[in-house]
């Protein structure tokens, strides 16, 4: 609504003018806008998206190293059997929080990363539909994951692990405030992701360029797409779970009170209704990412575009009935028990599908072994690990001797790091060059890989065995006596899970070490460095604030490769030519550039509404003084912000190239 | 740069080979290398629901490793055959619809051939119609109570309600339904060589199925998370046949016999101010001011004093092998040993003779009784009491004399 | 997806890169943006009140040593309010009309009709609440009343939202200084305007009518 795009009526000169902005010089509300465009001052006022988009990512990495430290302790506590690194009460606090960040304060919020800086781009447009509620989720998502964080310094974080089970979460059994902490940062962080949601959605039915029908959407927008609808249902849902926890715990509701009648239950129901959703939130944008990466390393589109964009949203309707599938233990009867052990195998047909295409899309292809490529590839074969282990869960006897035992941390571990994780670090070993104009280096990119795959599968693998032969979960110590005979005994597999988790982190500090080598002297990235396929590749790297000089009409799936490569007749047959290089489509962009672009202006509201809300949680919290005072802010910035216009006044623009008043008409709502 | 393929370097290649060999070896010890008589192993059935779910589960896992290994070697051969060796261009293939949806039906056909012994087991294993014998466990932070009503459990007859705790003893080859609930937060109650777990919800009852096949300990473990001693919440099932049981039945039916030793008559009076709020022992009377027994019975009355309004009976304390919640061991390490080893004939005869003083591992009850908290973390600080209303949640330190502790554990250790 | 060809073959049109200099930015679906984005948001909302409905179902029996609803509802006074809410709902409707008509006058005398009907009916519930109190049915008496007080409250807190909107917007309109186009505006918040009042419909037949 707010990209303001006037016609160039005036022809493009050949070599063409570099485009003009306008920055809105007034507005309604108390403070002249923020318009800065350097300084840091561009970054916490800006609503470009991409902008946010890395700034989601930063701090998405922060919590990624949070949670990773807090992984380690973890592991080291359960190095030996009764170790004594972490006392029962930190170890408990440490795993809660462990997936809390992992989950929410990390690959969610990467997953928005990814999906703000690239859908925009893969569909042809200038920013999203809602830049200033874009920087909004931005903010409440790092405001939200602060607040949850500074529990530790406040008396204790949540300690009733990331489901939340009651009544072992109700204030009679978890007395600090960590799960008060936890209720509340959860209720903030769910705000930026239904926002980011509605926003992306909208963005993407609403502002493909001309051409881009749904089925010549790159993959990674139709899986953004699949996940966003999968927010907007699953978010209220954990919502209203939330709120009756926080009621419960704040204001003396009965909802889980068992000695009034309460059934425990009502929570797991809500929970999982939200919570198996969310592991297709978690893991549908790195399948996106791959199914990106692989035609591009293949040089081949990808096999059966359809089956995957069908499949993908087959996963996310199935995935609405199969959230019992957590609770085959609970008690809830073997009919439902029988139903849901068959949805849950019906869900696995869909997500074969991807992993069958994927390697059909390599089948016959001429694979370059690129980082982000290997990470792929990577990807595949540790989420088939994580898939059919997954399946032998869907059989209910088996998993009620397996549910909340290694075996299930071994099987969500292959399927969130060794799918969403490799699938991020897919896309940063792709994506780099785009956003920063450097190459990440590809040795180091190589150590990073192998360490990780090592790492993941030595930490990861081995409690396959812990599960299967007798290891619960969720325990600070485990005696000996219980690690069996022989050299193989448990003892030494949780060691070897340790050692795994070191050499994981020391993959993970490769990627680091490799950030800052590209940061200080990493090669400046070429146009198309990887011979890509989809329209981000237009732009050059970094793209210009306003993404595309000109927007791109869309013939085909894959357009940018079919704008470089024609098919061709020789006498050996048809054979596809490249007849445009990357330069000339860049050189021809710039020569067709559009005039007067107007991009939308920074606003200081999003941030203040955002700030609003962690102050009225720390008020519900200890002193409703501080509530008071947040609504305050709350009520007078959204009132600001909706007096600011979204759209700038016309006098804030200069006057049209061709004379005249300056108008409104042409600015967009 | 673009358009111009750069060859694949050889070290790649061999760096490709190289994690091949990695994964293969991995698997390998994957497959090879698992620990040995594992006491809570899923695949080592010792009872017909558990052999239920392991006819049903080792199918599927052998299934899921050949689809895996497919899998793997589909992509392994794609990844070396398909490597950029300055081959063309390829063909710009989108797609062929029967090969995927051959692909598709194809795991809905594995998936249909699962899903259908799955829904018959889930049906069978919840079949109650059968039931020889009714125990009611109760799980609280952190230890589980066993209460027997009044039945004939697989023809011996309980004459009157029995209260246990820690280990679990049911008759062998008789089918037991547990009626599994909870006093507080949710526990999940699992002995893996038995059954699958099922969950211990506070207000409602969840029946499973148990049948050991033989005599012998089983281990288990509470295995939802219950809180700060979650992972010391523990509970083992003892298989006797059914003479034996007999005998055990007796023998808990039996109220508390009058201490002998005058150190352990000592510990009955300081059992009877510091202990008896909480715990139960029958037969146990109030004192008159002469210091004789009145006719009156102590009755604990522990939901005054804790949160789950619960604690364990100890009235045969001693006819365990375990105490607090069978997170410590009553009897030393070689004769838990020995009891762990006997074969199933000599079994029981083992297991009635209880804890003998040579066997008594005196030393953590010791521990145990001078500071319960430090021993296993709980939440019975007398601040915490405090906060809770006055309620402790597990035991206190009950700030016990040197001379007290070798009086109680002096007592205890005549609760046969 | 042919097989025979190499390539997908372009279509041969080739419009110009922007056809929507005409005017309004014509976006991909033909539903504005922010009309798109207030829907997807309904429909979230319907599964926040789903899950609230559902608890409250879950508990509405549970309140031994308690009224519940059979000793607390007093249905003539509940309908009355229920169709105040829906009389607001009308003359939403006749703001929507007046706006797109762009007759400002009358734009803000309904959305005032309708904030007042509103306000009627949150009085309404406020009345209501107390009595439930004096009756000694509070917040924290028992599961019913939890969830009773936490489904009619959000939805309460919904309405009033609703009202501050409304307010703000006559405000907004009678000093001319609503950013974007009026009409929109008016009719966005009429869409969620006529969303609470379905999701009362939902609430007074499920809650008040319904014998637990």
């Amino acid at each position: 609504m707010a990209i303001i795009e006037r016609p160039s009526t005036v022809p493009a000169l050949p070599g063409g003018d570099v485009p003009q902005f306008a920055t809105p010089a007034s507005s309604y509300g108390v403070f002249r806008r923020p318009v800065t465009t350097t300084g840091w001052r561009s970054w916490m006022f800006t609503i470009d998206h991409k902008k946010i988009g890395i700034m989601y990512g930063v701090s998405a990495m922060f919590f990624f190293l949070v949670g990773g430290v807090e992984a380690l302790l973890i592991r080291t506590q359960l190095a030996a059997p009764d170790n004594t690194v972490l006392s029962a009460s930190l170890y408990n606090q440490m795993f809660t929080m462990h997936a809390t960040t992992m989950i929410f304060l990390f690959v969610m919020p990467m997953a928005a990363a990814w999906a703000n800086y690239f859908v925009p781009l893969q569909i042809g447009a200038r920013d999203v539909a809602f830049p200033r509620l874009n920087a909004f989720g931005f903010w409440c998502f790092l405001f939200g994951g602060i607040f949850l964080n500074t529990s530790w310094f406040l008396g204790g974080a949540a300690d009733g692990g990331w489901f939340m089970y009651q009544p072992n979460a109700n204030a009679l059994f978890s007395p600090t405030h960590g799960v008060d902490f936890w209720s509340l940062g959860l209720q903030i962080t769910g705000i930026a992701s239904l926002t980011g949601a509605l926003n992306l959605i909208v963005t993407i039915l609403n502002m493909r360029a001309p051409g881009m029908t749904l089925m010549k959407m790159p993959i990674f927008t139709w899986m953004i797409l699949v996940v966003q609808f999968l927010l907007v249902f699953a978010i209220p849902v954990i919502t209203v779970a939330l709120f009756l926890l926080m009621f419960q715990r704040v204001f003396g509701a009965q909802f889980f009170n068992v000695d009034a009648g309460a059934d425990p239950l009502l929570w797991q129901h809500l929970f999982w209704i939200f919570g198996h959703p969310e592991v297709y939130i978690l893991v549908l944008p790195s399948f996106g990412i791959v199914s990106e990466v692989l035609p591009v390393f293949s040089r081949k589109p990808l096999f059966g575009y359809k089956f995957v964009v069908f499949s993908g949203a087959a996963i996310g309707f199935i995935g609405w009935g199969v959230w019992a599938h957590h609770m085959f233990a609970s008690g809830i009867g073997p009919v439902s028990v029988a139903v849901f052990s068959v949805s849950t195998m019906l869900i696995a047909i869909p997500t074969g599908v991807k992993i069958v295409n994927w390697t059909l899309t390599m089948w016959g292809g001429k694979i370059r072994f690129t980082t982000a490529m290997l990470f792929a590839i990577g990807l595949i074969v540790e989420f088939t690990i994580g898939g059919l282990s997954g399946v032998t869960h869907s059989v209910s006897p088996s998993d009620t001797q397996q549910t909340d035992t290694y075996y299930i941390v071994a099987h969500f571990h292959y399927v969130l790091f060794g799918g969403a994780v490799f699938g991020i670090f897919a896309g940063f070993y792709y994506w780099w060059p785009k956003i920063f104009g450097k190459m990440l280096d590809e040795t180091l990119g190589k150590w990073n890989f192998w360490l990780m795959v090592i790492g993941m599968n030595l930490t990861f693998g081995p409690m396959h065995i812990l599960g299967l032969q007798g290891q619960p979960r969720r325990m600070v110590v485990y005696p000996e006596k219980l690690t069996g005979e022989g050299f193989f005994n448990l003892h030494f597999w949780n060691t070897v899970a340790t050692v795994g988790s070191y050499i994981l982190a020391l993959g993970i500090f490769m990627f680091l070490v490799n950030v800052w080598h590209t940061t200080r002297k990493g090669a400046t990235a070429p146009l198309d460095p990887w011979d890509a396929r989809s329209l981000e590749w237009l732009t050059t790297n970094p793209p210009k604030v306003h993404n595309f000089d000109v927007i791109p009409h869309v013939h085909a799936l894959d357009e940018y490769f079919h704008l470089k490569y024609e098919e061709v007749d020789t006498d050996a047959g048809p054979r596809l030519v490249k007849v445009r290089t990357a330069e000339e489509l860049h050189e021809d962009q710039e020569a067709n550039a559009d005039k007067n672009i107007h991009m939308p202006s920074p606003s200081y509201w999003p941030m203040l509404v955002a700030i609003s809300l962690p102050i009225m949680a720390y008020g519900i919290i200890f002193s409703l003084v501080l509530t008071v005072l947040g609504g305050a802010i709350l009520l007078m910035a959204i009132f600001a912000w909706a007096l600011e216009p979204a759209v700038a006044d016309a006098s804030d623009y200069d006057p049209p190239p061709q004379g005249g008043e300056p108008t409104m008409e042409l600015a967009n709502v | 740069m673009s358009g111009v393929e750069q060859p694949v370097s050889t070290v790649r290649r061999v760096k490709q080979r190289s994690a091949i060999a990695v994964v293969v070896v991995a698997a390998a010890a994957v497959l090879g290398g698992c620990a040995r008589n594992a006491p809570q192993d899923t695949f080592k059935p010792e009872g017909e629901n558990a052999r239920k779910i392991q006819n049903l589960q080792w199918p599927v896992f052998v299934v899921a490793g050949i689809v895996g290994v497919i899998v793997f070697a589909v992509i392994i051969y794609v990844v070396i055959r398909f490597r950029d060796h300055g081959q063309e261009m390829p063909r710009q293939t989108h797609g062929n619809p029967t090969l995927e949806i051959g692909l598709t039906i194809l795991p809905a056909i594995i998936l249909i051939a699962v899903g259908i012994p799955t829904v018959s087991t889930v049906f069978s294993l919840a079949k109650t119609s059968d039931t020889q014998c009714v125990v009611n466990i109760t799980g609280q932070q952190w230890w589980w109570e066993y209460e027997y009503p009044v039945q004939n459990c697989g023809g011996v007859e309980i004459t009157e309600p029995l209260v246990t705790s820690g280990e679990l003893v049911l008759p062998t080859k008789v089918h037991v339904l547990l009626r599994i609930t909870s006093n507080d937060v949710i526990h999940s109650f699992w002995i893996p060589k038995l059954n699958g777990k099922r969950d211990a919800v506070p207000g409602r009852i969840h029946p499973l199925r148990m049948e050991a096949d033989h005599p012998g300990i089983f281990a288990g473990q509470c295995t939802e998370f219950c809180g700060l001693s979650h992972a010391r919440m523990r509970m083992d099932a003892v298989g006797l046949n059914s003479a034996d049981f007999s005998t055990w039945v007796a023998d808990q039916l039996q109220p508390a016999t009058k201490p002998t030793d005058p150190l352990a008559l000592q510990g009955e009076d300081v059992f009877r101010t510091q202990c008896s709020r909480c715990h139960q022992v029958n037969g146990l009377m109030e004192e008159n001011p002469d210091g004789t027994d009145s006719t009156k019975p102590v009755v604990a009355f522990p939901d005054l004093y804790v949160i789950a309004g619960n604690a364990p009976n100890l009235t045969h304390l001693m006819s365990r092998t375990t105490f607090a919640g069978a997170t410590f061991d009553l009897l030393t390490d070689s004769c838990r040993k020995t009891l762990l080893d006997a074969s199933p004939e000599e079994f029981g005869a083992l297991y009635l003779k209880g804890v003998t003083p040579e066997c008594f591992n005196e030393a953590e009850l010791r521990e145990w009784v001078r500071n319960a908290p430090a021993k296993k973390p709980m939440y019975s600080s007398e601040a915490q009491k405090d906060e809770n209303g006055g309620k402790y949640r597990g035991m206190p330190n009950l700030n016990l004399t040197d001379d007290q502790i070798d009086q109680i554990v002096a007592y205890l250790l005549e609760r046969k | 997806m042919s097989e025979a060809t190499l390539v997908e073959v372009p279509p041969a049109d080739d419009h110009p890169v922007h056809d929507d200099h005409g005017g309004h930015m014509v976006t991909s679906t033909g539903l504005s943006n922010n009309k798109l984005a207030m829907w997807l948001f309904l429909g979230s909302e319907c599964l926040l009140f789903g899950g609230l409905i559902s608890t409250y179902m879950l508990y509405r029996g549970r309140h031994t040593g308690s009224p519940g609803p059979a000793q607390l509802w007093d249905i003539p006074l509940t309908s009355v309010s229920s169709f105040v809410l829906l009389m607001s709902s009308l003359t939403m409707v006749l703001a929507v009309s007046a706006a797109q008509q762009r007759d400002d006058r009358l734009t803000c005398l309904w959305l005032t009709v309708t904030a007042l009907l509103g306000s009627t009916f949150v009085g309404a519930q406020v009345y209501e609440f107390t009595s439930f109190y004096h009756e000694g049915v509070g917040f924290t008496t028992s599961l019913f009343s939890s969830s009773f007080f936490t489904l009619t409250g959000f939805h309460g807190i919904h309405v009033t939202v609703g009202i501050i909107m409304l307010m703000s917007l006559v405000g907004i309109i009678s000093r001319s200084k609503i950013p974007g186009d009026k009409a929109e505006v008016v009719e966005l918040i009429g869409l969620y305007w006529h969303f609470v009042d379905i999701i009362w419909i939902v609430i007074f037949t499920l809650v008040y009518l319904i014998p637990a």
